[in-house]
């Protein structure tokens, strides 16, 4: 993804040794090219079946919501730490914006007749209270983190449980009902960009711009700003950090506010994608997240890893998934060979750095 | 330092450009296959996409689909599913299904107002969509075909009954509210006991969070108040399995009646050791050869399936009836090996009007 926008930049910027080590990092990545061989075997065994505009626009529409909280976990992890939370807390956001969108729109008589006459006040308010759910949550993780010095892994294992079960005490355990259906409807699904390609539409729906959107910016945050820089330094060695004059404690609360954040703008893109909160879906997202950063270079000891680099390893397991349901491959083996492939990628990745390193 | 970055910058560099070079040769050289020419449809592909993976419910559904696919003869079944019960899971093998573009799909929707966007997605592409099961708050599906939950909850009221021998206290323990199915089985399970049998009295239900733990605590619990309680309804697997750890632990098992619902391997387990005293078993083989079946119509015929929303029955199993044929050939299977065609039929599910409401 944001391989491509880094790449020229590489050339000019080679007269400043101390930056090249983080900007060239994406290159070094072998994932990409693991990427594009999986699409090949499929594109060769499936044709257009599976090589056509339309499946590749839903591979990008299904995936968004694991970009963004790849992203998050991304700067998570770099600091050498680990959000285990993102799911939870994307859950309790989706569930907050659709109580809070569903108080806003209308009177308890209307909406039991779904009628949603202050929809419009309702639904932005709504969106927003999610998103300001998820970076609460966030921040929390982060003083906790921070303050009472506690690992994590801990103190996001602790969030997974309490967000997830405030979610289903807001919504009584199931799906919360009379979403006004604009939310889905005149957002989620609506074509900002439509193209007619071989005779297939290809849509460009908000979901997908707030997601690529997100990991652009997030990626010239990471490489092009102090932010970038500490959020390596911390994760590289925080002691030395520290003793260098960077608040660590301050910079960690925010990496894992920014974590919390994203998770609440991806449970409100749940709405506008499903119309409707869920509490009994998401429950894995954290690993796919997880797994996505390291498939894509980031080391779990810190310091190591880019946001393109992620959104790609996010891509893999999506991208494989797809393919073998199109070559009617049995849902078991599904699991089989996707789990071989996330080992195998990152075996393959990890050599090619440590050889590059040798030479 | 910079100059074998630069190089390694350079490797890779090229390692890529070969990469794409094979990419645009496998596009060029193999991409026309991928457009075949639109075969005459005398055959059909269906692809079923089941609720959940790995589930004794969805397989023998699955094998009831094979089994009517197999005996029309012009029909390929494609079963895929979702490892959990959850619509991000699902949606992404919706539309890989769609891409394989099958003649219709019958599906089993994880959830009833957040899989409305992605089936009218492939139903736009040009995919009819049947649901099995489960449903979604819509009319654009073909046609629903699933068991009659509340029937099932009158059948276990009614066997309940016949072991209590038509007097007592009875109780059911639920999974969550808001669940449909269940929801059904304890308003069927409750309009039989108040209208059928004036000498038992419902003492309500309780919420057990599809957790056999917290099952037996409310179970507990009720017995503590009601010592006399003559019969248990469990609404599902842990409901049942929770209700009755409970009876062992006060040494009251087979004294107080316990009813199950749904006959996997486990409940017939549990049946067989005297963990509960009857099960409602429902027909899923019935409901993916119904399903099969009308999907074929469609597509041979071109006319939608009316009336559009059918059930499937549920039968008692008891220890005494769980060896008849006619009663072992509902119990659920672990795979098609054991199943026969049973040349189900379904009936029109009654009006709404016709429900009790709570």
């Amino acid at each position: 993804m944001s391989g491509a926008t880094e790449t020229p930049s590489e050339a000019d910027t080679s007269a400043l040794p101390p930056r090249r080590p983080y900007l060239s990092r994406m290159s070094q990545s072998f994932t990409p090219v693991i990427l594009l061989l999986i699409i090949i075997v499929f594109s060769l065994r499936e044709g257009a079946s599976f090589l056509n505009p339309r499946n590749f626009n839903d591979i990008i529409i299904d995936s968004s919501q694991l970009v963004v909280l790849t992203v998050g976990l991304t700067f998570v992890i770099i600091t050498a730490g680990i959000d285990l939370s993102v799911g939870s807390v994307l859950i309790l956001s989706s569930v907050v914006a659709a109580k809070v969108m569903i108080a806003l729109s209308g009177t308890p008589q209307d909406i039991a007749n779904f009628q949603f006459p202050t929809q419009q006040v309702g639904i932005p308010v709504g969106l927003l209270a999610g998103v300001v759910t998820g970076l609460i949550c966030g921040v929390i993780n982060g003083a906790l983190i921070t303050r009472l010095q506690m690992p994590s892994f801990i103190v996001t294992l602790g969030m997974l449980g309490i967000a997830l079960g405030l979610g289903q005490l807001l919504s009584g355990g199931t799906s919360v009902p009379n979403v006004p259906p604009a939310v889905q409807s005149a957002i989620g699904l609506r074509e900002l960009v439509g193209l007619e390609i071989g005779g297939q539409r290809v849509r460009i729906t908000p979901p997908v711009v707030i997601a690529y959107g997100i990991a652009l910016v997030a990626a010239v945050v990471l490489n092009r700003t102090r932010f970038g820089r500490y959020t390596y330094a911390i994760g590289s060695n925080a002691a030395a950090s520290r003793r260098a004059g960077v608040n660590v404690n301050l910079h960690l609360v925010k990496i894992y506010a920014l974590s919390g954040l994203l998770a609440g703008v991806a449970g409100a893109m749940d709405l506008m994608r499903f119309g409707t909160a869920s509490v009994g879906s998401h429950q894995s997202d954290n690993l796919a997240a997880i797994s996505a950063s390291v498939i894509g270079g980031t080391s779990l000891f810190g310091g190591i890893g880019t946001i393109g680099g992620s959104v790609v390893g996010a891509f893999i397991p999506t991208v494989l998934r797809n393919g073998l349901v199109i070559t009617r491959v049995q849902p078991f083996w599904q699991n089989v060979a996707i789990g071989m492939v996330l080992i195998l990628a990152v075996y393959i990745d990890q050599r090619r750095r440590k050889a590059e390193e040798r030479m | 330092m910079s100059t074998i970055q630069r190089l390694a910058y350079r490797v890779d560099r090229r390692s890529i450009l070969r990469a794409s070079v094979f990419a645009g040769a496998g596009f060029t050289l193999f991409a026309p296959i991928g457009f075949r020419a639109a075969a005459r449809q005398d055959s059909f592909t269906i692809a079923f996409i089941q609720g959940v993976i790995g589930d004794n419910f969805y397989i023998t559904m699955d094998c009831g689909a094979r089994a009517m696919a197999e005996s029309l003869g012009n029909i390929t079944l494609d079963t895929q599913g979702p490892e959990r019960f959850d619509q991000t899971l699902q949606t992404p093998i919706l539309s890989a299904v769609v891409q394989t573009a099958p003649d219709a799909i019958m599906m089993a929707p994880n959830d009833s107002r957040g899989m409305i966007a992605p089936i009218q997605a492939a139903i736009d592409a040009g995919v009819p969509v049947l649901c099995v099961d489960t449903t979604i708050d819509s009319d654009i599906q073909l046609a629903d075909v699933a068991t009659d939950n509340l029937e099932g909850g009158r059948l276990a009221a009614r066997g309940l009954a016949e072991s209590i021998g038509g007097a007592g206290k009875v109780f059911v323990v639920n999974v969550t509210p808001g669940i449909s199915t269940t929801d059904l089985r304890e308003a069927g399970f409750r309009d039989a006991i108040e209208n059928e049998f004036p000498d038992i009295e419902y003492l309500g239900q309780e919420y057990g969070n599809n957790d056999a733990n917290v099952s037996a605590q409310l179970t507990a619990a009720r017995l503590q108040s009601d010592p006399d309680l003559a019969g248990i309804f469990g609404t599902n697997l842990f409901s049942a399995q929770g209700a009755a750890a409970a009876l062992r632990e006060q040494g009251l098992q087979g004294q107080v009646k316990m009813v199950g619902f749904d006959a996997g391997p486990t409940q017939v387990q549990d049946l067989r050791s005297e963990v509960v005293d009857l099960l409602i078993a429902q027909h899923p083989g019935d409901i993916g050869e119904v399903a099969v079946q009308l999907l074929h119509d469609f597509l041979t015929t071109g006319t939608p399936p009316n009336p559009k929303e059918l059930v499937t029955g549920a039968t008692i199993v008891t220890r005494e009836n769980i060896d008849d044929p006619e009663v072992a050939r509902y119990l659920y299977v672990a795979d098609c090996a054991a199943y026969e065609l049973a040349g189900a039929t379904a009936v029109p599910a009654a009006s709404p009007e016709a429900t009790p409401t709570a």
